[in-house]
């Protein structure tokens, strides 16, 4: 009986659970990050580990409590703890201690070149290149989100009411006021850096065109959007939240106003939890409140391919490394898939 | 629906000074061997006794949902969902408000948030009162008839230094306001702890705990705006469709001034007690088994809040009962 048992459960691994590793750390993965050939994970346990393909992974025992924010930076990992503290992190496993912010958890971090952003409560504080001393930036409320465009002239600050976008000019910081009602959490721009998108506390995504301040309501979601990804030339951003992933176009004079989203990558009842761009294809992968995990060309037409069978536990993180040869797949329980993406690596 | 995998939160609310640090501080030194987390928005002023504190500010933000009442604590939303994040599991979570918060937000954070409904459970709301200036407070700050109105759990702390005639009085007071919480007098809040933390008191089936004789309160008061409690019962079976009409359309047009509200209802027609607790405008309600054999199926519902003699309370509960 034991003997067919594993047998069918063999016969239901993927081909990518077949040719990679899986790792069960014990601790949920909270985020994931890419830096060059390696993969950085930040968990619950307070530890950042470097993955990279035919090696155990390297653990840094970074925080005290939940890693709750994390970004590469030059060669590191910039991360924010619930121990208040904000590290830069190398994958042999220095830890540069930038500030500590005592029992203020440091919600979210963001970079750009040599400029290091974190939060902690209502403030940005931002760190330039040479300078000790950081920049502060205050808010109205708490900061939920960061994104810097990519030029990192812009800073997009989310918060209860909308978002600050702050602009920088001969070293000094300005703000714009993008309103809507509600509380608003991760933020993102558009490649072209025409909008602003936030994911709602409500079961919605709010979007600004920038010049303009038009208001973008994306609507009809069952559950929060916890994670969106810019996809493609158009470009799509594909959102979680259903039980397909939701692909908004964000071509053309007017974006997706007025348009319906395509819907690609259907979970059944599960559903999506994450998602993340297949980097120069116009495809996406989307993980499931079970652990599934399903890459799907932005086409209604074109069939999905199953990447991750269920493990019972939601994905929390994917990551894709810089070359697209690998792909990292973490979950609420700590199980790790470490896999090449191509068949012939 | 019971889901253990949730952990339960407990509200800690009172008036600055009435004993909530001491009684946090009994709860974090005497459970042994628990792992607590422990979400502070007045740190510095004692210390609290625990490695997991998280200092917060509460920020109240409204729903952009059309319930102009319907207010979360935004700044709750998003410490939970770090701290079930954690690689252990906390035992229980227990949430200090300042001494001046409207306890209603708090209490309807775990109504509208999925993903603290998910994780979390409200286990109960706790209020330390200051025997000795809890009339005054009652009196000055509308904080402090709330904080007593949405309590599950009375702590009379300080009993001590008042006498025996006052403290029947005060505990007259708390009672036109809310009929349905346990009050303990304590010295120092020197409670039973197992009757503060650990009670399920927002689990639907505790609200079959109301005891029949909390009937109709005399209410006679000397502001329209204070908070009192009414509470009817019905022998005669409710019609089901009469009562969701009235009720439903109470709570949309009353809700702002209807605190809590809780009831256990007969349903024409139905084998099953229907049960409901609701916070303001949001509510939960749940067929909860059969009716006890040899019991009475007496339907019994109680409101706490202001104004509750202009809303015809009587007359739309008695319209209810089943021709």
């Amino acid at each position: 009986m034991n003997a067919d048992l594993e047998t069918l459960q063999e016969s239901n691994k993927t081909e990518l659970e077949r040719r990679g590793s899986i790792f069960n750390i014990g601790a949920p993965a909270t985020e994931a990050v890419t830096i060059r050939d390696q993969i950085a994970v930040g968990f619950g346990d307070g530890t950042v580990r470097f993955f990279q393909s035919g090696s155990d992974p390297k653990t840094v025992k970074a925080h005290k409590g939940v890693v709750l924010s994390m970004t590469n930076y030059e060669d590191h990992v910039l991360t924010g703890g619930e121990d208040g503290r904000f590290l830069k992190i190398s994958s042999d496993g220095n830890i540069d201690e930038i500030f500590n912010f005592g029992s203020k958890w440091v919600d979210c971090v963001a970079s750009h070149k040599d400029t290091k952003v974190c939060s902690s409560g209502k403030t940005v504080y931002i760190w330039t290149k040479n300078k000790d001393k950081p920049q502060t930036l205050e808010h109205q409320s708490t900061v939920a989100g960061l994104a810097f465009d990519n030029k990192g002239k812009r800073l997009a600050v989310s918060r209860y009411g909308g978002v600050t976008v702050w602009k920088l000019n001969n070293n000094k910081w300005t703000a714009s006021n993008f309103t809507w009602k509600g509380s608003h959490g991760t933020v993102t721009f558009s490649p072209d850096t025409k909008y602003i998108v936030t994911a709602m506390q409500e079961n919605q995504i709010h979007g600004w065109r920038i010049n303009d301040k038009a208001d973008l309501a994306m609507r009809g979601y069952p559950s929060k959007i916890k994670s969106f990804t810019w996809v493609g030339d158009t470009p799509y951003l594909v959102t979680s939240g259903s039980s397909d992933a939701v692909c908004w176009p964000f071509d053309g004079k007017e974006g997706p106003m007025g348009r319906k989203p395509i819907v690609v990558a259907n979970g059944g009842k599960e559903l999506a939890t994450f998602v993340k761009a297949l980097n120069g294809e116009k495809a996406v992968f989307t993980g499931f409140t079970d652990g599934s995990v399903l890459l799907a060309e932005i086409d209604e037409s074109k069939k999905p391919i199953m990447i991750r069978s269920s493990t019972g536990s939601e994905v929390s993180t994917i990551a894709i490394s810089s070359d697209n040869s690998q792909i990292l797949i973490g979950d609420m329980k700590g199980s790790i898939l470490l896999s090449s993406l191509w068949a012939d690596n | 629906m019971e889901n253990t995998s949730q952990v339960p939160v407990t509200v800690l609310t009172g008036f600055l000074g009435a004993g909530k640090t001491t009684l946090l501080n009994r709860i974090l030194t005497e459970q042994h061997g628990r792992k607590y987390a422990v979400i502070v928005n007045e740190f510095g002023e004692q210390g609290i006794d625990n490695d997991l504190v998280v200092d917060a500010d509460e920020e109240v933000f409204e729903m952009n949902n059309g319930c102009i009442c319907c207010t979360v604590r935004g700044d709750l939303i998003r410490i939970l969902s770090g701290l079930m994040k954690r690689a252990d599991k906390l035992d229980a979570i227990i949430v200090e408000t300042t001494g001046l918060a409207d306890p209603a937000p708090v209490a309807q954070t775990f109504f509208v948030d999925q993903d603290v409904a998910d994780r979390t459970k409200l286990d109960a709301i706790v209020t330390v009162a200051d025997a000795v200036h809890l009339s005054s407070q009652l009196v000055d700050h509308h904080e402090a008839e709330e904080q007593i109105a949405f309590a599950d759990v009375i702590l009379l702390n300080k009993v001590e230094l008042v006498g025996d005639n006052d403290i029947v009085k005060v505990n007259d007071r708390i009672r036109k306001i809310n009929p349905f919480a346990k009050i303990i007098k304590t010295t120092r809040c020197d409670a039973p702890l197992d009757e503060i933390v650990g009670l399920n008191a927002f689990s639907l089936d505790r609200v079959l705990d109301i005891e029949p004789d909390f009937l109709e309160s005399d209410h006679d008061h000397e502001h329209d705006d204070d908070v009192t409690s009414l509470s009817f019962v019905s022998d005669t079976p409710l019609d089901m469709d009469k009562f969701q009409d009235w009720f439903g359309n109470l709570l949309r047009t009353k809700g702002q001034d209807i605190l809590r509200s809780k009831g256990i209802l007969n349903f024409k027609g139905e084998e099953e007690r229907y049960v409901f607790q609701g916070v303001h405008m949001l509510m939960d309600a749940s067929p909860m088994g059969p009716w006890p054999k040899g019991k009475d199926r007496s339907s019994r519902v109680v409101f706490i809040g202001r104004d509750l003699d202009n809303m015809n309370l009587k007359e739309g509960f008695d319209n209810c009962k089943s021709a």
